[in-house]
């Protein structure tokens, strides 16, 4: 039921700030859909306008069979009739009630029975493990204890979408860690739709089965989170997601390859005219480093070798510039030192090459604007 | 067209309609007021009629202005209080900026002993009746020129003060600094509190000296502060009635405000008002220096922020004399003034310091008695005029309290939640506006409006509502000052929270936006019971004999000479306020300073 629509969705600050732009989105029915995206990309102004605390300026907004907003038809549901829960990032726990009285304040405020309210209470807590904690103020808690009876206080109400706001920006690195597999395992377990909001690329791409891409309030791409790092559909997407960043090389296309100072990469199935410019994205794992010459590969010398324990990855200098320096991660070549001559060779898979505006030439789906095809499957509404 | 109106509707949030509703309500009676009072200056009234040879009343005249400003008298009955208006304003703040300032730095910068005790007591000058050192003084300082009587320290020592230590403008600057002092001690001590204390090291690093770290860096930052605490105690001293009254009025020495009030119970209502406004004009004047001077300068000081806390001064051997020199300060200020009152009151004939004439006459006498100053008059615990005046004192504190405290939280909640917005300046401006009206002006401006019935509004003058809305107007931009810092500091999420769970907005209000600062809220409701317990300047030109306050029926007493009646009164409402002022510190961890902001 909850697949969630967005059609030309925008949001204009005064003083001409543009927030969100024009925003096509359909989110799936029991997805973990995460909006990702640099600082200020209009991330939380989205997820804001979902739940219906901000008013789009433009466009409209269904949340399964509903119109949740418009402004053509001048329809605006109230937050609290839209089915959805959100966790803010600050958490927004009232300091002045108890993590009992936190939690049950949605139910008292729809009247929920007495016996009802405390079952369903004492339900979610324990499920959160917070039980022990129901009669303390929510001061004496630690980030995470707080962060758990922020999501007890929504999945008290069994929203059918779930919004989270950043959850884990503010834990430390360890606790980000179990935090996120335990997000992920609420997900599996109560079905609901999760609508995840980070500008962490790696959260995003361990969590979500969809991410949405944006930057300055446009969305870039749309798609399951591996199509869109082995298909990024411009330059922006490419580099925003991997780590370490994605080695972009500008060269011109030879026969059958792009020649990028020396290293040629195979053009395979892809078409392009002999002499056109383009960027090629490599990641650091598609690239790899030999001690004898072949045919593809270009002379390098190793800069600096950077070992994580489970992988080496290597800072290589093309012979002859300045720059590019490319990063690589070959674990085959682990006997390599600082100063070897190497010989450097790429293998994309797919290739991943860009025109002068940045555009993709080599991917095959989820350009932006996802929501173009399946727009029509979607059973009209009742209006 | 369609979509505009769409979005018109559908932003039609509950604080834009209070803001709206706020906003002609205030507009009421605030700018209307203002536009009376001048249409007044041009109105022949009917006492009027023969001053003004061939008019009749109502008639449009520019009489008034003609004879304030160029008549055979203005001199005595406008330039000369305007002058002693404005060397009173002008020493009593810069008095009271020096004492505050340096018991400022002292208490927050210093390794001074006593700090605790020394910070809470600096508030209780504030907190008394500004007219109890005035008061105090006369029981004090008077000589023979008020008849017969000597004060304490004549009877003691012998020696007659000479009339303009016992009288006029010296003593008025000194006894309203006396009680002004508390602002400059909490702004400037709040200001020097959020210096980083790194910039004074960093200098320190640089080899400045600690007279040059003061002036150079200390100084500047708390610059913004000092101006606050001017503009505020100027424009108080503007309007203040009590002590110019009590303090000039045996030398025939007017300021502004009781030659106002002299011509409008007198025969010239029109050139009263004028006085008015023109001490509204003074106020308004001062604030737009205030904001030329110091308007850029104000934000980078809340921008500094939280910074290590800076090591104390130590002030060396200077330590001990310096800490109790300063517990003697607040001890005469405070204790020595309640103490010259108490006695006045338990003395059967004044000046006479002996244990047959100890009496409790005029606490508890009879009518009958036939001895002490007023034959006929019942001490004051059993005299059921004075004690009514307290009764509806009383009453009329906790209701403007309360609403005060009420529109606090409401209007601080549409400002703040509407920031960036038209509405939300014009609102947050408009509340502020009688913060700048001299209290005697603002009364004047009531006095105008409600005289006569205008339109649907009925006349209320000589009612309980009449003063009620002058004080809640005139307390008003504190009890938003307090709401609009409390809201400032919860943010919308924990509102936007209870949204989501789909609290309606009445049950945000109740159950998350008031008990999450209730504290800041309270403090919005304290200060305003206090200043209207003790309040006479805004309150003397609208009361009638139904309607009598505790503060405005001593001035009967006084006038009388009866000072033992008003002396006891004013210890009455000094007990109230200060028991008002340590209740709420205990029960609702109150702080007088939120409301004051600078
Ligand atoms: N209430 C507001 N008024 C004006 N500008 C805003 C407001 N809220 C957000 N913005 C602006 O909109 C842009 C997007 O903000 P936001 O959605 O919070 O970004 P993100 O969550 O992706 O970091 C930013 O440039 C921000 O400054
Ligand atoms: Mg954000």
């Amino acid at each position: 039921m909850p697949l969630i629509r967005l059609r030309g969705v925008a949001k204009h600050f005064v003083g001409d700030v543009r927030a969100v732009d024009s925003l096509d989105l359909e989110i799936p029915d029991g997805s973990f859909t995460t909006l990702l995206g640099p600082s200020g990309c209009g991330k939380t102004t989205t997820l804001r306008m979902i739940a219906g605390l901000e008013m789009p300026t433009d466009g409209e907004i269904h949340i399964g069979d509903t119109l949740a907003f418009s402004l053509e038809r001048g329809r605006a549901l109230p937050p609290s009739k839209r089915g959805l829960g959100l966790v803010f990032q600050s958490y927004a726990l009232w300091p002045h009630l108890t993590v009992r009285q936190n939690i049950a304040f949605g139910l008292e405020v729809q009247h929920v029975g007495r016996v009802e309210l405390a079952t369903r209470v004492e339900e979610v807590a324990s499920a959160l493990q917070i039980d022990a904690l129901l009669e303390r103020f929510t001061s004496e808690l630690s980030g995470g204890q707080q962060q758990r009876v922020a999501i007890a206080r929504v999945l008290v109400m069994r929203p059918s979408v779930l919004l989270l706001d950043e959850p884990l920006s503010n834990l430390d690195a360890t606790l980000r860690m179990d935090m996120r597999a335990e997000l992920k395992r609420l997900h599996a377990e109560t079905g609901a739709t999760i609508i995840y909001v980070t500008h962490d690329q790696l959260e995003a791409l361990t969590m979500s089965t969809h991410i949405a891409l944006m930057r300055e309030g446009v969305l870039q791409q749309f798609g399951p989170p591996l199509e869109i790092y082995a298909q990024p559909a411009n330059r922006f997407a490419a580099d925003f997601l991997g780590n370490p960043r994605i080695n972009l090389l500008d060269g011109v296309v030879d026969d059958g390859a792009i020649v990028c100072s020396g290293l040629r990469v195979p053009l395979g199935p892809v078409s392009a005219a002999r002499g056109e410019a383009l960027t090629v994205g490599l990641r650091a794992e598609e690239v790899r480093l030999g001690t004898t010459a072949t045919a593809m590969a270009a002379p390098g010398r190793v800069e600096s070798v950077l070992p994580t324990g489970s992988d080496w990855y290597f800072r290589v200098r093309l012979a002859g510039e300045r720059r590019p320096i490319v990063t690589v991660r070959d674990n085959d070549a682990a006997t390599l030192r600082e100063g070897d001559d190497v010989w450097v060779e790429a293998a994309p898979s797919p290739l991943k090459a860009f025109d002068r505006e940045g555009r993709s030439v080599t991917a095959t789906g989820g350009k932006a604007a996802p929501a173009a095809a399946p727009r029509t499957t979607v059973a009209e509404v009742a209006w | 067209m369609r979509t505009a109106v769409q979005r018109f509707r559908l932003t039609l949030t509950p604080q834009r309609v209070l803001a709206v509703m706020f906003l002609i309500v205030l507009a009421y009676l605030v700018l209307v007021p203002l536009f009376v009072m001048l249409q007044e200056t041009f109105t022949v009234h009917p006492m009027e009629r023969f001053q003004i040879p061939g008019s009749m009343p109502g008639d449009l005249t520019t009489a008034h202005w003609e004879r304030t400003f160029f008549g055979p008298d203005s001199y005595a009955f406008f330039y000369r209080p305007l002058i002693n208006t404005l060397i009173v304003a002008v020493g009593l703040s810069l008095l009271a900026l020096v004492i505050g300032g340096s018991l400022a730095w002292l208490v927050v910068r210093t390794n001074l002993p006593f700090k605790g005790l020394i910070s809470n007591t600096a508030i209780i000058p504030y907190v008394m009746p500004s007219w109890t050192l005035a008061l105090a003084w006369i029981a004090l300082f008077k000589n023979q020129r008020l008849g017969g009587q000597r004060g304490i320290f004549e009877s003691l020592t012998g020696v007659a003060t000479p009339d303009w230590f016992a009288y006029g403008l010296f003593p008025i600057i000194i006894t309203l600094a006396l009680h002004y002092f508390p602002f400059g001690f909490m702004l400037i001590g709040g200001a020097i509190r959020n210096i980083d204390a790194q910039l004074e090291e960093s200098a320190e690093l640089l080899g400045a000296g600690r007279m040059t770290i003061l002036r150079r860096i200390v100084f500047p930052l708390v610059l913004p502060a000092i101006f606050s605490t001017f503009l505020l105690t100027f424009s108080r001293g503007l309007g203040t009635f009590g002590t110019p009254h009590f303090l000039g009025g045996p030398v025939r020495e007017f300021v502004l405000s009781t030659s106002l009030y002299a011509n409008l119970i007198g025969q010239r209502p029109g050139i009263g008002y004028l006085a008015a406004v023109v001490m509204i004009a003074l106020g308004v004047l001062v604030l737009y220096m205030d904001h030329r001077i110091i308007g850029a300068r104000r934000s980078f000081v809340t921008i500094s922020g939280k910074g290590a806390r800076a090591g104390a001064v130590d002030l060396g051997r200077w330590r001990l004399p310096l800490g109790i020199g300063v517990l003697v300060f607040l001890f005469s200020v405070i204790a020595v003034p309640i103490g010259a009152l108490a006695i006045d009151t338990v003395m059967l004939r004044p000046g006479q310091y002996s244990l047959e004439n100890f009496t409790l006459h005029y606490w508890i006498g009879d009518a009958a008695d036939r001895i002490g100053l007023a034959t006929g008059e019942y001490g004051i615990l059993r005299n059921s005029q004075l004690m009514g005046a307290l009764g509806n004192t009383l009453q009329l504190a906790s209701v403007v309290a309360l609403i005060c405290g009420v529109l606090g939280v409401l209007i601080g909640y549409t400002v703040v939640r509407l920031r960036g917005t038209v509405i939300a300046k014009l609102l947050d401006q408009l509340s502020f506006l009688p913060y700048l009206m001299p209290s005697i002006a603002l009364g004047s401006i009531f006095l105008a409006l409600f005289a006569v019935s205008r339109g649907p509004i009925p006349s209320l003058y000589g009612t309980f509502w009449l003063l009620m809305i002058a004080c809640v107007v005139s307390y008003l931009p504190y009890a938003v000052k307090a709401g609009i810092g409390a809201m400032m500091q919860i943010g919308p999420e924990l509102e936007e929270a209870a949204i989501m769970a789909g609290a309606s907005w009445w049950t945000r209000m109740r159950r998350i936006i008031f008990p999450v600062q209730k504290s800041s809220y309270f403090s919005g409701m304290l200060l305003p019971f206090i200043s209207v317990t003790r309040e006479l300047s805004l309150l003397i030109l609208l009361v009638t004999p139904a309607t009598q306050l505790a503060a405005t029926i001593t001035l009967r007493y006084t006038d009388r000479g009866w000072y033992p009646y008003t002396n006891g009164m004013v210890l009455l409402l000094i007990v109230i306020v200060i028991s008002a002022t340590m209740l709420s510190r205990r029960l609702m961890k109150t702080d007088l300073a939120k409301g004051l902001g600078g």
